[in-house]
Formats: structure tokens, sequence, C-alpha cells
């Protein structure tokens, strides 16, 4: 059974709750040629259950392997990319990025608290953070083709 | 009553909490479709591209359907048509999957042209893509050589797409006369709250104490597949509240889009309440509250959610509120209440008016003559009049949308 973890921002639980969450997402995870371009860009937002609040900060990075991705890789390189916020909160991702593991698996991977995309709020932060890396990686193949 | 066995494959590595869930919900899901269970087959196995399940697990469930004899055998993992074909052949008894079962429910307990009509379009979209595939199936004794049937194959599979086609548009019509009347009760001032939930949460049982009225609620998954509409009071204002079909975890996009104008009572609402079974254990509420996320939070915008915890009186106070402590990140404005007592109506009512769209207050002074007294009724009428003073005039303290104030704006205080 997968914990749930949370940093609280105001002591009521009940009314008016708002969590701190950095959702991530990985573009970019097939092989291009000899080798894997990603961009990996975690978005740091205030949430309540059904609204994001607030967008504190939006972080992207690029990695380059020859190697296709596993899961410790996936985890380093959020690790990676979480590390250089000002902001801290929750980890949480798709179950697709983390390859399905259960939720569990994953945590204890992690230094940091993770768990899964579950409410409405987390969910639009995982759109937010999908449209930042897939439009970061067009531009930066774009950029590498123009270059 | 009809005999069914239960089938599922359990993914290796899969949780065997949510295993166990998920067969009692399709337990649930053929007790509402009228089956009972005779027997119950698991295997913890990656997915057999010819049976689903493994070759020896089939000749066991062949045995066990000569034993028992059931009507249906029913699988809770996806079948292609290959697999349905091939496992049909050796057990000699009818095999469906889950979706199917869903489909037979929805397909007994439609009553108007418009659940009839969804529930068609459903099967249709079920069926298209397999539809060459069944054709030539069931045709492949009769193939007389080289490209023979190909033409059937691909009418069969046009017919298909005619009648999706033909539905579409039919229900697209019946789509747009409900959606100019939700635009008329809008610009009436009536609010939209609808309910949302999983399946068998207490929607209906909660509907018919909100608004005294006797819909059909059972502890049976499914029992509503027609929304219904009626108006409330809350405090003052008019609200029309929807009852809507529940929710079920896995639901397949096709039936999504088939119930869509359905589920459009949800996603055009000012405030949907969200209800949950507070009854069942934290982990399974917490599955079915991430179930409702997963299927609104696409079409939902600037909607306020009241998260509804029923069957309240199941619970001691410290449950209730370790329940709501636990899911605190996924329910918002949660509220406890109890249907079938009563308890919490008041205060979800309170919650509801909290949460409807902002009404400005104005004080206005109408003339005290017949034609102010007129005016003075029809406000009662349109807005909440908050308190009534007769002097030389009539001073008003009104609450009412903007389109009734403006209405009144010659006589407001300046």
């Amino acid at each position: 059974m997968g914990k749930v973890v949370y940093t609280y921002i105001s002591y009521s639980i009940f009314l008016d709750e708002m969590f701190n969450i950095i959702a991530v997402d990985i573009s970019g995870r097939h092989r291009i040629e000899d080798h894997y371009l990603m961009v990996c860009a975690a978005v740091a937002a205030s949430v309540n259950p059904d609204h994001v609040e607030k967008v504190n900060q939006i972080n992207i990075r690029s990695f380059r392997t020859d190697r296709a991705p596993d899961v410790q890789m996936v985890v380093k390189m959020i690790e990676e990319t979480v590390s250089e916020m000002h902001f801290e909160g929750t980890v949480v991702t798709e179950p697709g990025d983390m390859y399905n593991r259960p939720q569990w698996i994953i945590d204890s991977m992690f230094p940091m608290d993770f768990k899964y995309e579950e409410s409405l709020s987390e969910r639009r932060c995982m759109e937010i953070a999908h449209h930042v890396s897939l439009s970061a990686r067009k531009f930066l193949l774009r950029e590498l083709d123009t270059g | 009553m009809k005999r069914a066995i239960l089938v599922k494959r359990n993914d290796p590595r899969s949780e065997d909490h949510k295993n166990e869930l998920q067969m009692t919900e399709l337990e649930e899901l053929a007790g509402s479709a009228g089956y009972t269970v005779v027997a119950e087959v698991t295997q913890t196995k990656h997915p057999d591209r010819k049976y689903q399940i493994g070759r020896g697990k089939v000749e066991e469930l062949a045995q066990l359907v000569r034993d028992v004899n059931p009507d249906k055998v029913i699988f809770h993992n996806q079948l292609s048509t290959m697999q349905v074909y091939n496992l049909s052949g050796i057990c000699r008894c009818e095999v469906i999957d889950k979706f199917q079962l869903i489909l037979e429910i929805f397909a007994t307990r439609a009553t108007t042209h418009r659940s009839k009509l969804q529930v068609e379009l459903a099967r249709l979209e079920y069926e298209l893509p397999k539809a060459r595939a069944i054709v030539s199936i069931l045709k492949k004794e009769e193939r007389p050589g080289f490209m023979g049937l190909g033409g059937y194959e691909d009418s069969y599979a046009q017919d298909v797409k005619n009648r999706i086609s033909r539905i579409r548009d039919e229900l697209k019509n019946m789509e747009r006369d409900r959606d100019s009347l939700r635009n008329f009760r809008h610009s009436r001032g009536f609010s939209l709250v609808a309910m949302a939930g999983y399946t068998n949460a207490g929607k209906s049982t909660l509907f018919n104490s909100l608004v005294d009225e006797s819909r059909p609620a059972r502890d049976m998954l499914f029992t509503t597949l027609v929304p219904a509409t009626r108006s409330l009071n809350v405090a003052g204002r008019e609200v029309l509240l929807t009852d809507t079909v529940g929710f079920i975890e896995e639901l397949p996009h096709w039936m999504v889009d088939a119930f869509r104008s359905t589920l459009n009572e949800i996603f055009f609402a000012d405030i949907v309440l969200l209800v949950v079974d507070s009854g069942e254990p934290l982990e399974t509420i917490r599955r079915k509250l991430r179930v409702c996320h997963e299927t609104m939070w696409e079409q939902l915008q600037d909607v306020s959610i009241v998260t509804v915890f029923n069957k309240a009186d199941l619970l001691t106070r410290e449950e209730l509120e370790a329940r709501m402590l636990g899911l605190g990140y996924l329910a918002p404005n949660p509220v406890a209440v109890s249907a079938i007592t009563g308890s919490g109506i008041h205060e979800l009512k309170r919650e509801i008016r909290r949460h409807l769209p902002k009404w400005d207050f104005v004080k206005v002074s109408l003339p005290l003559s017949e034609e102010g007294m007129s005016m003075l009724s029809w406000l009662f009428g349109e807005g909440v009049v908050h308190s009534v003073d007769y002097s030389d005039t009539i001073d008003v303290d009104l609450e009412a949308r903007e389109s009734i104030i403006s209405k009144v704006r010659p006589f407001t205080d300046k």
C-alpha cells in the first residue's frame, strides 16, 4: 500500500489546505540516430485538491545518453532537475514515467518524498510539465539542427 | 438467475490488495447484471496472446465449465476477438469480458431513447475494431479461395461505421436541445449542481434525501443510467441538482465518449458534489476517488468541488476524521453526510451555498405604490430578499444576479 506524503502549508487539513508539489515530466525517451536526447521539466506549484493555486518555479534540464533510460537513470535525471529548484515539495510523476513500478519501490529510491499523480491539480501540473518538456525539446532539436 | 464463472489474470508484480478489490468489483458487476457467481479462477501471468490466461489454466477452466455448467464465463481482462473465439471453442460456453458485462448492464437498464442510443453507440464502437476479425472468423469455413470474402469483411465494417455515424448525428441533435435547455436554465438564474462519484457511492440516495424524491436507489452498481434533474432551494437560492451515472475503474475511452452527453451534466455544472462511500476502507475510497479525478480532470474547468462523505452513520467520529485526514489531498471541501438518517444535510446545503456563483448585494428603494409592490413580488421570485422595510419607500436588501440588478438600477441607492 503506497504511503501518502505531503508538505503542508496550512495547518488546517479540512479547509483550504494547500500542498507543495513538484510535477516532473521527461520528453524524448526514444532513440534518435545513435543516442537519446531527453528534456526533463519540473514544475513547482502550490495546489489544492481541485486546482493549481500558484506555479512557483519551472526548471528544465537536458540529458544525452547512449543507452535507453532505465528506472535508475530516470530517478537520477529527476533528482538532478529538482535539486536546482528553490522550492521544496513532493515529487509527482505519471506511473508510466517509472515504467509502472509500484509507488513504494520508486519512493524508496528518492531522497525526497515521491508519489504518482492522483488529484485533479496534480494532473494539471503534470500537463504543464509535459508541455514544457516537449516544447523545450523541440526547441533544442531545432537549435541543434540549425547550429 | 443466470450463473457465471469469473476469471482474472493478474499481472506479475501487481499488488495483491488491488487485485482482490478488482475481483470484488467484478463480482458486484456480475451481481448487478443478474448473475450468480458459481466459481472464480485467477492466474498470475503475463498475458497469453491466444487465450489471455495460460493454456493449462484454460483446460482447467473448461473442466470447471463442464462441472458447474454456467451461462457465461466473464473475464476481468479485456479480450481480443481471437481470444474470445479460442476460449469459447475450448470451454464450449459464451465468454465475455468486463466491458461487455458493463454494456450488458447498461443495455438492460436503458429505458429512454437517448440512453438506448448511447448503449448502441458504445457497443458499436467496441465492435468496430473487431468487425473485420469477427466476420473473418465466422466465415472461415466458407472461404472459396484466394482473396475470398474480403468484400464481406469490409462491407460489415462499413455497416458498423455508417450506423455509428447515424447514431452520433442523432445524439448530437439531442445534445443541442439539452445544451439550449441548460443555457436557458443558467440565464434564468439557476445554478447547476451535479452529483458525481464512483458507482454505488450512494448518489441516488443522497439525491432523494436532498430533493425529497423517490428515485430507485439500490445497493448495486449502475442503478442510475439516466441523469435526473430536480430543483433544490439552498438558503434562498434555487439550484438544479442532477443525479448522474457513476464512474468505474478503467472505463474505456470509447465508453466515456458514448456517455459524454451524460457526463456533460458534470462538466457543465457550477458545483460538483463528489460523493464517496465513507463506510469503505480508506484504501478503497482512495482508489475510487483517484478514478473520479482521472475521469473528470480533463473536462472540469473552474468548477468548485464539494466532497460528500456519505454513509457517515456507519462510522464513529474518530474513524470519519481519520478518513477525511487521510484523503485531504483528494477530497476538496469535505462534508460528512448520512443520506439515510439525514445528518449533515444542512451543512452540505451550507457548503453548496458557499460555492455558488457570487451574486451582488444592493439596497433598493422602491416607490410605495402598486407598481413598487409588484416589483417587490418579482424580486422575491428572481433573487434573495434579505430584508424589507416599509417607510415612505419600500427599502429592500437584495442579493441577485447581474441581469436582475441592472433592471432595478434606477431604484438603487446612489
